[in-house]
């Protein structure tokens, strides 16, 4: 044993210095290193929940977002066909009234050219007896009855009218 | 090729190289056999015992001396406890680099302990197994420093000669300083020529080195070129222990030696792992529970005989733990010393890396060891005869 230099006063130096090294670097080290690493540990495996227990939140809230959007769009939908409707309705509404001018309007139109025509023609009846009148007379160049003539022609233009119509 | 060249600091660093692998090769003794060897210093005495460094006291147990080794396992230990005491003192829960490296250390031992040994008995076994990983690396990585194992005091020739068991030879550089005491030496030469050979025989291959005496400082050095001023035993008793102005001859006693080069040193750590497993087996199993594993008269004459072994292999761990260490790294020390011989300078840088490595691995080795047989000594042999 001596010649490998074993011997017992150096081998109980070393067992000592080991111990007191094991319990140093227990107290100083190890004690508070691994309450670190447990604390860490925990501190992950509570922050790891928590975003677990965010994200079936946000799951849950974002299902209850997507209904009320749902709802929300079928409500809008609901709107958009009524607005469209009314305004359908509106439409038509405006359209017939307008229709209804227009036709007021053209028929009075229509009816004031018909006066107008009668009244054209009437004063060009006039105009044409009075010529006819003026003309025969010179032609006959008689005195006959002016009076007697213009009832005459009145009686052709008459029969010639009722028969245009 | 013509930039490098140009360059005056790449030439500068080129004839450098060129200087070193010079001296390396012609400098070390490889040079030597071919006539140089300038640079060589002599290949210091190995011993297998750690060397004393200064005499101690008596004990119950025997001569207390401070050795080396003893040294080097306090610098060792003072290492580690500033370091966690650093640590400690700057404990953060986000780590800083010296935090984090011991964290993923002990985390790393912390998973191994727990898959190995399980969830409850990870934190009982874990605190020996980290420390006895990180001391052994520590000691073994320090010892890969320089000025370990070739700064030192001199131990002059008489003090060789004990250590060979010569006990009553006397240095003649010592004896010489009166005239009587010279006759009685020649006389004791003459009377007992047969023992002085037996002695010669006995000192015969041990060489002695010269160093130069700083008388006021007790230190010396492997110093580069004293390759030739080597001497035997009786050369120098034959110059009368002159050995020249201002030189002295003895071995290097390094200040410095790999903690782990003492079997002293394995052997504490290897008795403490195995007093630890068997404490861990009787207070887990119970007294009869652990202590049935070795001495069982339950399944007869053979599984007595198999409990008999068991106890035997016991102690071949503690065998196998202590040499398996000190095996290594006393190993390590020779090659660096060998390589650092041959080929100064440049010869040990390899090998610096592969003692490193070597360093860890056997840490790591024994501490696996100590948690397998701590986890398996925790576990009763009836157990698995039921399942």
């Amino acid at each position: 044993m001596g010649d490998l230099g074993i011997n017992l006063p150096g081998l109980i130096t070393q067992i000592i210095s080991f111990v007191i090294l094991f319990v140093i670097l227990s107290k100083v080290l190890y004690k508070p290193l691994v309450a670190k690493l447990d604390q860490r540990a925990e501190k992950i495996t509570a922050g790891l929940e928590a975003a677990e227990k965010a994200k079936e939140e946000a799951a849950r809230s974002e299902e209850a977002i997507q209904a009320q959007l749902q709802e929300a769009r079928s409500e809008g939908q609901k709107l958009v066909t009524q607005a469209r409707e009314t305004a359908d309705r509106f439409r038509e509404e405006e359209m017939a009234k307008v229709k209804e001018e227009l036709d007021a309007e053209r028929s009075r139109a229509e009816s004031n050219i018909q006066r107008e025509r009668d009244a054209a023609i009437e004063e060009l009846r006039k105009e044409f007896a009075n010529l006819a009148i003026t003309a025969a007379e010179k032609v006959v160049k008689t005195s006959l009855d002016e009076e007697g003539h213009r009832a005459l022609i009145e009686g052709v233009l008459n029969e010639e009218r009722s028969r245009n119509n | 090729m013509s930039k490098i060249l140009g360059n005056p600091r790449s030439i500068a660093i080129s004839i450098i190289c060129v200087a070193v692998l010079v001296i390396s090769i012609f400098g070390g003794a490889l040079g030597n056999t071919l006539g140089f060897g300038f640079f060589a210093s002599s290949l210091p005495a190995i011993q297998l015992p750690a060397e004393k460094i200064v005499d101690g006291f008596n004990t119950p147990v025997g001569k207390w001396d401070l050795m080396n080794t003893m040294v080097t396992t306090w610098l060792a230990m003072l290492v580690l406890i500033v370091v966690s005491l650093i640590i400690r003192r700057n404990l953060k829960d986000v780590p800083g680099r010296l935090q984090a490296l011991f964290e993923v250390v002990m985390e790393f031992f912390l998973s191994l302990c727990e898959q190995i040994a399980g969830k409850e008995k990870a934190r009982r076994f874990f605190p020996l197994v980290f420390t006895i990983f990180i001391f052994i690396v520590a000691a073994n990585w320090m010892g890969v420093l320089p000025g370990f194992g070739t700064v030192g005091r001199i131990a002059g020739p008489e003090e060789i000669a004990h250590h060979h068991d010569a006990h009553d030879y006397h240095d003649p550089a010592l004896v010489t300083t009166t005239h009587e005491s010279k006759e009685s030496k020649a006389k004791h030469h003459g009377s007992d020529e047969a023992q002085e050979d037996g002695h010669d025989s006995h000192l015969g291959t041990v060489k002695l080195h010269v160093f130069r005496d700083y008388k006021t400082i007790p230190v010396a050095a492997l110093s580069p070129g004293s390759l030739e001023e080597e001497l035997t035993f009786s050369e120098y008793d034959e110059k009368n222990g002159n050995v020249g102005e201002g030189k002295r001859a003895g071995h290097l006693v390094p200040f410095l030696r790999s903690a782990n080069t003492d079997l002293n040193m394995s052997l504490a750590i290897a008795l403490i792992a195995m007093v630890m497993v068997h404490f861990w087996g009787f207070s887990i199993l119970g007294f009869f529970g652990h202590a049935g594993k070795f001495i069982s008269f339950k399944s007869g004459p053979i599984g007595f005989f198999v409990g008999i072994l068991e106890l035997i292999s016991e102690l071949g761990r503690i065998i196998s733990f202590t040499f398996r260490l000190f095996g290594n790294i006393f190993a390590g020390e020779v090659l660096l010393m060998a390589m650092a011989f041959l080929l100064p300078l440049i010869g040990i840088i390899p090998f610096l890396g592969l003692e490193l490595f070597v360093g860890l691995i056997q840490a790591f080795v024994f501490a696996m060891l100590t948690l397998v047989f701590a986890s398996m000594a925790s576990i009763s042999h009836n157990d698995g005869d039921h399942h």
